[in-house]
């Protein structure tokens, strides 16, 4: 394991049938790396969060009937969950466009995965139903360079014995793991 | 939040569609509002079958049932939403290094030294002089630094809890006597409330834990299996005087409970059913009493203290970020 790029090791577990699961970075992870580094950690220790939050309910209930005439769900390699638009371009489901950084990495991490794991190169949508607001996003060399670099920082992330500490941010307040993390 | 719900009548408890009924014997149908249900106590001799477990268990619902003289006889739980293989790793790790389980059994008995003390304080600013039990409580939290070894910290506990046991029966209205704790069975009035304050306390942490992936037999400060749920035994200490024995005082000195509300055997003294619904009213309302929190800077219930504290005690074990037990502060 030493000094091997966590990318190219996270390609090479990815085409392998035996995959490394200590390898394995879902779309919900790079969305946490931009939005909170600790959320990450708490999510890969697989810390349960509570189910119950209304932004989780709300985010849910939108994914799951937003265009639900339009696009198709597809689980690859259970690790990335895409919904595919009748056109053939991958689209993804945000509640609102506050957080549109991290909803963007998720997708072009999509995109990367489907063109270096899966061998198909395909272009993205970003939507917010409730905005009436859709974005194109495609692959370039640029957005290819930040979906590497982010996960080989996810993988950096994870590999630490502990958390980095909390710090008051303006997510929290409408985060499934505030109680956990703020109470000490 | 979510609620409780106690039947002390008997008769069956079943599904009806799509909610939960109670058919009392006289043919009484009653509906309880699953969706809101955190748990449901049994105080009488109810009836069930699969078909309701079943469907507590898609709700999330815990049944806690409560028998005759030892007051907690046990709980159907929902199957575990998550569970976690490394927070049960992480956690009996914790157990087995003894410099980690001191210092968890520790704080749990700094915590509940705090929580006596903030009950015996209250009472000796309102016309009882308990400067002594209060020095004595403030000795037994001092010797809990120099503890190495489990037995210790027990012993630490023990001597603090008689301490604040002796204030009792100065706090208690005349007619009712304490004279120290006795249990299995209760052997006075005020034994039964405390056990039946104690378990009701218990129960309600067994469901706080439930939500985390913590393992409820895996203890610090108690032995873990020695006695059921043992984490929850520890977790229950830091909560008694501020849930059991609070509203206990209250009951006893406002009168809403009188001798009227026990039976007494042999050498035994037991609630009346009457007296029970009393004690799990007063003691729901006390549940459901907020308080301002200050790092979450919202109110919460004291019932939902009860689930912060097994998140607590999760994130210490899985992150290593310092435990800090429960501690009244207001």
């Amino acid at each position: 394991m030493t000094d091997v790029d966590p990318v190219q090791r996270l390609l090479r577990t990815a085409r392998d049938d035996a995959r490394d699961e200590s390898f394995r970075v879902t779309g919900v992870m790079m969305q946490y790396y931009v939005v909170c580094k600790r959320e990450l950690w708490f999510h890969s220790r697989h810390i349960e969060i509570d189910r119950g939050n209304s932004a989780i309910v709300r985010g849910t209930h939108i994914d799951e009937t937003a265009y639900s005439d339009k696009r198709r769900h597809v689980s690859i390699d259970s690790t990335i969950a895409i919904d595919v638009l009748d056109d053939g371009r991958v689209m993804e489901v945000k509640p609102s466009s506050a957080l549109v950084e991290p909803a963007k990495l998720q997708l072009l991490y999509y995109l990367w995965y489907l063109k270096h794991v899966v061998g198909v190169e395909k272009s993205g949508v970003l939507a917010h139903p409730t905005e009436r607001k859709r974005e194109d996003v495609e692959l370039t060399d640029e957005t290819e360079q930040k979906v590497e670099d982010a996960i080989r920082g996810v993988h950096e992330i994870i590999a630490r014995g502990s958390p980095p500490p909390a710090s008051k941010k303006p997510v929290c307040d409408s985060c499934a793991y505030h109680d956990f993390c703020w109470s000490c | 939040m979510d609620r409780n719900y106690h039947i002390f009548s008997d008769g069956c408890l079943e599904r009806h569609n799509d909610t939960v009924r109670l058919v009392t014997l006289d043919d009484e149908k009653k509906y309880l509002p699953i969706e809101k249900a955190e748990a449901i106590y049994l105080h009488g001799q109810i009836d069930y079958n699969t078909r309701l477990i079943s469907f507590l268990n898609k709700h999330g619902t815990a049944l806690h049932i409560f028998g005759w003289k030892d007051y907690y006889a046990g709980s159907v739980m929902p199957k575990r939403g998550q569970t976690s293989g490394r927070t049960l790793v992480e956690q009996v790790r914790a157990y087995d290094s003894p410099a980690q389980r001191t210092d968890i059994a520790r704080k749990f008995v700094d915590g509940s030294i705090h929580n006596m003390r903030a009950n015996v304080s209250y009472y000796n600013s309102r016309g009882h002089d308990f400067d002594s039990e209060l020095a004595s409580l403030d000795a037994a939290g001092a010797r809990l630094t120099e503890t190495t070894a489990v037995e210790e910290i027990m012993g630490v506990e023990a001597t603090a809890r008689r301490a604040y046991y002796s204030t009792f029966d100065s706090i208690l209205p005349d007619g009712f006597v304490f004279n120290g704790r006795r249990y299995n069975p209760p052997t006075n009035e005020v034994n039964s409330l405390i056990s039946f304050g104690n378990s009701l306390v218990y129960a309600n942490v067994v469901s706080g834990i439930r939500a985390t992936a913590l393992d409820p037999a895996v203890s610090f400060l108690h032995e873990p299996g020695e006695r059921r749920y043992s984490l929850a035994l520890d977790i229950a200490d830091l909560f008694k005087p501020l849930l059991a024995d609070r509203v206990t005082f209250r009951l006893l000195n406002r009168q809403q409970l009188t001798p009227a509300d026990f039976e007494t055997d042999l050498n035994s003294c037991l609630l009346t059913e009457h007296g029970r619904k009393t004690f799990s009213k007063a003691f729901e309302e006390t549940l459901e009493q907020t308080v301002e929190h200050p790092r979450l800077n919202r109110k919460v219930s004291y019932q939902y203290l009860l689930r912060i504290e097994a998140y607590k005690l999760k994130k210490h074990l899985l992150t290593g970020e310092e435990y800090v037990p429960f501690k009244r502060w207001w």
